[in-house]
């Protein structure tokens, strides 16, 4: 007996898939577009007119967004030549360390640093003061100190991405460079740079995107001395009461139109230069000659891990483990008073511990189950319905997360059909769509990988769609999911950006509780609860090599 | 004896370049049809349409009796259901999975236990001479151990048609003329329904019954290797099976000898030849075509005269290039010491091995 409709089941998933990403992505940001154009009384221009009147704002943002992604790339990207092309002394042990910030998170960076920095009582100041005589020799807590630490957290980016595209460089082209005359610098220059226009231009992109809606940075060392940006002004705005939606939303929709934008120009770049010769295959780099002056370059990576790892991490630790903050060693005391104090005495240890971790749990699986979907769509059915998939679901690269969680808040703070603000269903919701694109891109590139034809073998086999899926899609692309897994988990028990606009008292995760106590100055509870959150994070991390290694990874 | 498998009027499309246009033909029970044609010819795409992996935009596919494929009432059944198997090009042996495991696919997806499916596992492993590998890894096999599982779970399921896609593409020369006569000794001994997808010429003649030459999409002259080989309908096929001396003609049917033509070739130079798909009227534009090894060449006498312009010596043969005015062919012979470069000769084609061909 025959059977109508091929490809239903399938049919039927990408229907459902194009419903969520639509829901997922589109309704939220429609929703900061009208909340932005509406007052308490309807209609209204005035909060674009008390917006574009705070120049002040304005140009802060744009210097964030500016200074810290042309620091993070051209750092990032020096530190990727450095380290994958050049015989660096320790170079396997430093390209891992280089990317730690990745998982201290800005938020932390930025506390650890005005421990150090603050014009009176950082760290860097008082043993200055004692040593040498000096007054305030260094001053964090200005917009210089925020450009500086938003760049120290996000050079992993630009290095990883432009890493990846050094080592896919085919080495021949620059070999032949060498052959036709060219010195080491012009072949650089003439050939490798050009080449990885792409990979530097998009990092840029992702960097300055972050930058822009970067709220923890600012809130730690701009706030204190007035120094606003577009992300603390959203978060400013709601914190008024009453609080100030639509004056929220035109910030939100400002930075959505300037990233948006600027990815919009980054796609028509790409178009017209990006070349095949970048493949995804892995070449073996060839080394280049430079002599002396890698150990140079060596002491360039070191002090960039020292300043945005190893400092950070240890004034963390330190304020942790000391009775108080005190810079004269006689009344210098460790204990783990700090630790037991967080652990058994604060009241929102527990709870912010066990939805960060249910957070974690839930954003994980569902993303990697919505990303394997998506792009298996995207992959094996290209056609309009994936296009629109594969483009609704990157989009979220364009959008900083304070926006997203914006129009996410502007949506369910109304929506009486799912009565979901005040949960952590909310907070689910926001991390899915911001992270949707990390989940997508990895689902893709492993599918990619894997030979369509070992799916048609089983189909030919009589195996159905959701059975070819089971025994032969997921066990094949299972280190993907595993490492992406992790990746997501780690990233949602970070998340503060949108967590700080759609947390509620009982919905409070780690990185708010973290926040909270150093609104409330709590300088060591909060250093112990920094470590807490570390030690989560780094965990993670152990166990995901631990798992790869088992399997393998392929 | 009616159809076992019948593919009418399959067109498939992606976007708005057609790949597959109007193919159709049909097979008997234990019958092995070839796809023959160079890449992007629609020869794949045909039999990953056959297999429901591609969506046609038109056609109907009718297997054993039963429509599995009906563009117009928007039938198509999955691959899943249609009874079929298939050795792929990258032979798709899952690298998760034992040998045992890939080749019993079928039985446990029937929900078959793994004991009452290891006969029938065992039975295809020691068809394609690999009893006693069922427990090994599938990773750990070699390209051609690969092939062979891949053959086997082909085997393995008692599939109506077993389709193959350029299954020897991946093999290095010395092996894959072994396993093209194995192939061919299995489906003999098995009596299997095939349809066999394949660039190589070579492998079309040795492993098929008859062979469909297909060319943008369609399908350019169907028939059995013998027929294909000796008389070729158009220059595509000519050329495409190795027939060096293609030559612009024009054609005037001789009413005295249907079947037979005069052919004027550049330079007024006159030819009889075969038009074996002669229809009364003359063809137009058209060429003929001989192979190199019908050509006699001569130091005088009867023939068209001509230069040797160069020849090439490979040891038991002779190429010899001889320019007639504006056209040059190609002859085969055994080395002729006399047939130096620049000698006048003579050279002419039997009528019965000139044939005239179609655009």
């Amino acid at each position: 007996m025959a059977l109508r409709g091929g490809f239903s089941t399938e049919t039927a998933v990408g229907a459902g898939l194009g419903a969520v990403v639509t829901w997922l992505v589109i309704l939220p940001l429609a929703a900061v577009a009208i909340g932005a154009a509406t007052d308490t009384g309807g209609l209204s221009a005035r909060p674009f007119l008390d917006v574009l009147g705070s120049g002040r704002i304005i140009a802060n943002t744009v210097i964030v967004g500016v200074g810290a992604t042309a620091i993070a790339v051209a750092v990032g990207g020096a530190l990727a030549l450095t380290l994958a092309r050049i015989e660096t002394p320790g170079r396997a042990l430093l390209s891992r360390l280089v990317t730690v910030p990745l998982y201290i998170t800005p938020l932390l960076t930025a506390i650890a640093w005005s421990w150090l920095g603050s014009p009176r009582g950082g760290l860097i100041n008082l043993v200055c003061r004692r040593l040498l005589g000096i007054d305030s020799l260094v001053d964090l807590e200005t917009g210089g100190g925020v450009v500086f630490v938003s760049a120290l957290a996000y050079v992993p980016l630009p290095f990883l991405l432009i890493s990846a595209a050094l080592r896919s460089m085919d080495p021949s082209l620059e070999e032949s460079a060498r052959i036709h005359g060219g010195s080491t610098f012009q072949s650089l220059r003439l050939v490798t740079l050009p080449l990885m226009l792409p990979s530097i231009v998009g990092s840029a992109l992702l960097v300055f995107v972050q930058a822009m809606g970067l709220f923890s940075v600012p809130a730690v060392l701009g706030m204190p001395s007035g120094f606003y940006v577009a992300g603390t002004e959203i978060y400013r705005s709601l914190n008024n009461f009453p609080p100030r939606l639509a004056q929220a939303a035109v910030w939100g929709l400002l930075l959505l139109a300037v990233t948006a934008g600027l990815t919009w120009l980054q796609t028509a770049f790409l178009r017209r230069n990006s070349y095949a010769t970048v493949t995804g295959k892995a070449f073996r780099p060839r080394m280049l000659e430079i002599g002396w002056a890698r150990h140079l370059l060596a002491l360039f990576a070191i002090f960039y891990v020292a300043v945005a790892v190893v400092l950070p991490v240890a004034t963390l630790l330190w304020a942790a483990l000391v009775n108080f903050i005190t810079v004269d060693l006689d009344l210098m005391a460790f204990g783990l008073k700090h630790f037991r104090y967080v652990l058994f005495e604060y009241p929102k240890t527990y709870l912010a511990m066990e939805n960060s971790l249910v957070l974690g749990v839930a954003t994980a699986t569902l993303g990697c189950a919505l990303g394997l979907a998506l792009s298996w769509s995207i992959v094996r059915r290209p056609g309009r319905l994936s296009a629109y998939l594969d483009q609704v679901s990157m989009f979220p690269l364009a959008v900083p997360s304070m926006v997203l969680a914006l129009g996410v808040l502007w949506v369910y703070v109304r929506a009486k059909a799912l009565p979901i603000y005040g949960t952590i269903s909310i907070l689910l919701i926001a991390y899915l769509t911001h992270y949707l694109p990390i989940a997508v891109r990895a689902g893709s590139g492993a599918l990619r990988q894997l030979h369509s034809e070992l799916e048609d073998a089983a189909r030919l086999t009589g195996a159905s769609w959701g059975r070819t899926i089971r025994w032969i899609t997921l066990p094949l692309t299972r280190p993907t999911l595993v490492a992406t897994w992790s990746l997501l988990f780690i990233l949602s028990v970070q998340e503060i950006s949108s967590s700080i606009l759609l947390y509620t008292s009982r919905t409070t995760v780690l990185s708010v509780a973290v926040f909270d106590l150093w609104e409330a100055g709590n300088v060591n509870a909060l250093a112990a609860l920094s470590v807490i959150q570390l030690a989560i994070t780094f965990l993670a991390l152990l166990a995901l090599s631990l798992a790869g290694r088992r399997e393998g990874v392929a | 004896m009616s159809a076992f498998l019948e593919v009418e009027g399959l067109a498939v499309s992606y976007g708005p370049i057609a790949a597959v246009e109007g193919v159709a033909f049909s097979i008997e029970k234990g019958e092995h049809l070839t796809l023959l044609g160079p890449s992007g010819c629609g020869k794949t795409t045909t039999l990953r349409a056959v297999a429901g992996l591609e969506t046609p935009s038109s056609g109907r596919i009718v297997i054993d009796g039963a429509t599995i494929l009906d563009a117009v009432q928007g039938l198509s059944l999955p691959p899943e259901k249609r009874g079929l198997s298939m050795v792929f090009q990258s032979y798709a042996i899952w690298p998760h999975m034992s040998v045992f495991d890939n080749v019993g696919f079928a039985f446990r997806v029937r929900g078959m236990g793994r004991e009452r499916a290891r006969p029938a596992v065992e039975r295809a492993l020691a068809l394609v001479d690999l009893a006693g590998f069922a427990d090994r890894p599938a990773s750990r096999l070699s390209g051609g151990q690969q092939q062979r599982v891949a053959l086997a779970r082909a085997i393995a399921c008692d599939s109506k048609v077993m389709l193959l896609d350029e299954p020897l593409s991946n093999l290095d020369a010395q092996l894959r003329i072994a396993m093209r006569a194995e192939l061919s000794d299995l489906r003999r001994r098995l009596g299997m329904t095939s349809v066999y997808v394949t660039h190589d010429q070579e492998e079309a003649f040795a492993l098929s019954d008859r062979i469909a030459v297909m060319r943008g999409g369609r399908i350019e002259q169907l028939g059995t290797p013998s027929e294909i080989y000796c008389e070729p309908r158009t220059r595509f096929v000519a050329g495409f099976l190795g027939m060096k001396n293609i030559l612009d003609a024009e054609i005037r049917p001789l009413s005295r000898e249907s079947g037979y033509a005069e052919a004027r070739l550049a330079g007024d130079i006159i030819f009889r030849a075969r038009d074996p798909f002669a229809s009364g009227s003359a063809p137009s534009p058209a060429s003929i075509g001989f192979r190199p090894v019908d050509v006699r060449l001569e130091t005088a006498g009867e023939g068209i005269a001509g230069v040797v312009a160069r020849s090439l010596f490979l040891g038991d043969v002779a190429h010899y290039y001889v320019r007639s005015g504006p056209i040059e062919i190609c002859a085969h012979d055994r080395p002729r010491p006399e047939l130096s470069d620049g000698r006048e000769v003579r050279w002419r084609v039997d009528p019965d091995r000139c044939l005239v061909l179609r655009e």
